[in-house]
C-alpha cells in the first residue's frame, strides 16, 4: 500500500498522525508530498517520527512552483497512490471541512476516483483508481 | 454518505430579484412543490432591506405567479413568498434532484447561492458537482463532512415559523440583536454587556431573557420539562 500526505503546513501534525495512525498498515509506504510554500519539513517529521512510531518507510517531495493539480495527480499514478491524505485546516460554521482550491481540484478530477472519508483533521480518498492515465 | 456545501452564480429567480432596486439581503428556498409539467410552487424567504409590496415582486418576475406574500411576524423586512414557477427557475433544485442528491439549503446572498445537499459518495459528489457546474459555469466547493443520514430536506421554513410563535416579541428582540452582533460566535465577537447597551437593558434582564428563549428552544425540542 501506497499513501501521500499533502502537506500544506508545518503545522500539520494533527493531519498527518490522523493519517498514519488510522489507515496506515506497518510496512505502507507513504510520501511527505509538501507545497512548494511549505519549508524545512524535519521538525515536524521529526515530531512524528514516523518509522518508530507507525512502522512506515516514508519520502520527502515537493511540488513545483506553480504546481497544478496535474501534478498531484502524475506523482499519485507514478508511485501508485491507493491514498492521498489532505489536511483540514478550518471548518465551516456549521462543521463541515472547508474545501479549498488544491482539495477541491483533486476531489473534482476527471481520472481519480475512489471513496472519500472525512475524518477530524483530515480528508482520506483512499481505494484510489486512476482512469485514463498511463 | 457526504453532506456538501458549495457555491455557484445566482440564476433564474434569485438573480431576478437581486436585480430588484429594493436591496435584498437573503432568498432562501423553503420549499418545493410539483404543480403541472415543468411547473412547481416555490416556497422562499426573502429578506428585503426595506418594505416592499407585491406589486414590486411580481413585476420583476414576469412568468411567475405570485400566490402569496406574508411578512413574517419577527425579522423586519422578510417575506415568505409562495409562487408558481418554471422549475429552470431554480435549475440548482432541479439538477439537484434529478441526480439524486438531496437539497437541504439553497440560499442566494452577497452574490453567491450557497447550497447544502447530501450525495451518496465521492462518484457521486463528481456527477453532481459536474453536472452544475457546466450549467452554471462555476461551482466552489466550500465544505464537506461525512454522515450517516439523509437528513431533512429542505424545510428551514418550517422550522423558523414554528419558533416564531413561541418567542415574546422582547425574547426575539433581544436574540437577534445578541445574533447580530455575534453573541453566538465562537470567539465571541460582543460582550453581554455591549448587547445590554445596545437593547437599553440591564446585564440581568438580558441573562434573563436569554435563558428564557433557550427554555423555550428546549421545550419545542424535548417537550415540557419532567
Amino acid at each position: 500500500m501506497t499513501m501521500i500526505l499533502v502537506v500544506k503546513s508545518v503545522d500539520q501534525h494533527p493531519s498527518i498522525r490522523e493519517a498514519l495512525g488510522s489507515v496506515v498498515t506497518p510496512g505502507e509506504t507513504v510520501y511527505f508530498l509538501r507545497l512548494p510554500t511549505v519549508r524545512c519539513l524535519g521538525p515536524l517529521i521529526q515530531e512524528i517520527s514516523p518509522m518508530v512510531e507507525y512502522d512506515v518507510e516514508y519520502t520527502i517531495d515537493c511540488l513545483p512552483e506553480g504546481y497544478e493539480v496535474s501534478d498531484v495527480v502524475d506523482f499519485a499514478v507514478e508511485v501508485g497512490a491507493d491514498r492521498i491524505c489532505i489536511g483540514i485546516f478550518e471548518r465551516t460554521l456549521t462543521g463541515k471541512a472547508r474545501i479549498d482550491d488544491l482539495t477541491q481540484s483533486i476531489v473534482l478530477h476527471d481520472h481519480v476516483s475512489g471513496d472519500l472519508v472525512v475524518g477530524e483533521d483530515t480528508i482520506i480518498l483512499e481505494n484510489l483508481s486512476y482512469e485514463g492515465e498511463e | 454518505m457526504l453532506r456538501i456545501e458549495f457555491q455557484i452564480r445566482p440564476a433564474g429567480i434569485s438573480s431576478k430579484l437581486f436585480d430588484l432596486e429594493e436591496q435584498i439581503r437573503s432568498i432562501e428556498v423553503d420549499n418545493a412543490l410539483p404543480a403541472t409539467g415543468e411547473r412547481i410552487f416555490l416556497f422562499l424567504t426573502v429578506q428585503f432591506d426595506d418594505d416592499i409590496s407585491e406589486d414590486v415582486i411580481a413585476g420583476q418576475l414576469p412568468n411567475t405567479k405570485v400566490v402569496d406574500t406574508t411578512k413574517a411576524e419577527v425579522n423586519q423586512h422578510t417575506y415568505y413568498l409562495s409562487v408558481v414557477a418554471d422549475i429552470s427557475e431554480v435549475s440548482v433544485l432541479a439538477l439537484l434532484t434529478k441526480n439524486e442528491a438531496i437539497p437541504h439549503r439553497i440560499v442566494s446572498q452577497n452574490a453567491h447561492l450557497n447550497v447544502v445537499a447530501t450525495v451518496r459518495d465521492w462518484t457521486h459528489l463528481k456527477e453532481v458537482a459536474g453536472t452544475i457546474e457546466s450549467e452554471h459555469g462555476s461551482l466552489e466547493l466550500v465544505g464537506t463532512t461525512q454522515t450517516e443520514t439523509i437528513g431533512f430536506p429542505l424545510g428551514g421554513n418550517k422550522i423558523k415559523r414554528n419558533m416564531s410563535g413561541k418567542l415574546s416579541d422582547k425574547q426575539l428582540e433581544v436574540l437577534e440583536t445578541a445574533y447580530q452582533m455575534g453573541y453566538f460566535r465562537v470567539p465571541q465577537e460582543v460582550t453581554a454587556e455591549e448587547i445590554a447597551n445596545e437593547s437599553d437593558i440591564s446585564r440581568s434582564t438580558l441573562s434573563e431573557r436569554l435563558r428564557r428563549v433557550e427554555h423555550n428552544f428546549c421545550e419545542l425540542l424535548f417537550g415540557p420539562q419532567r
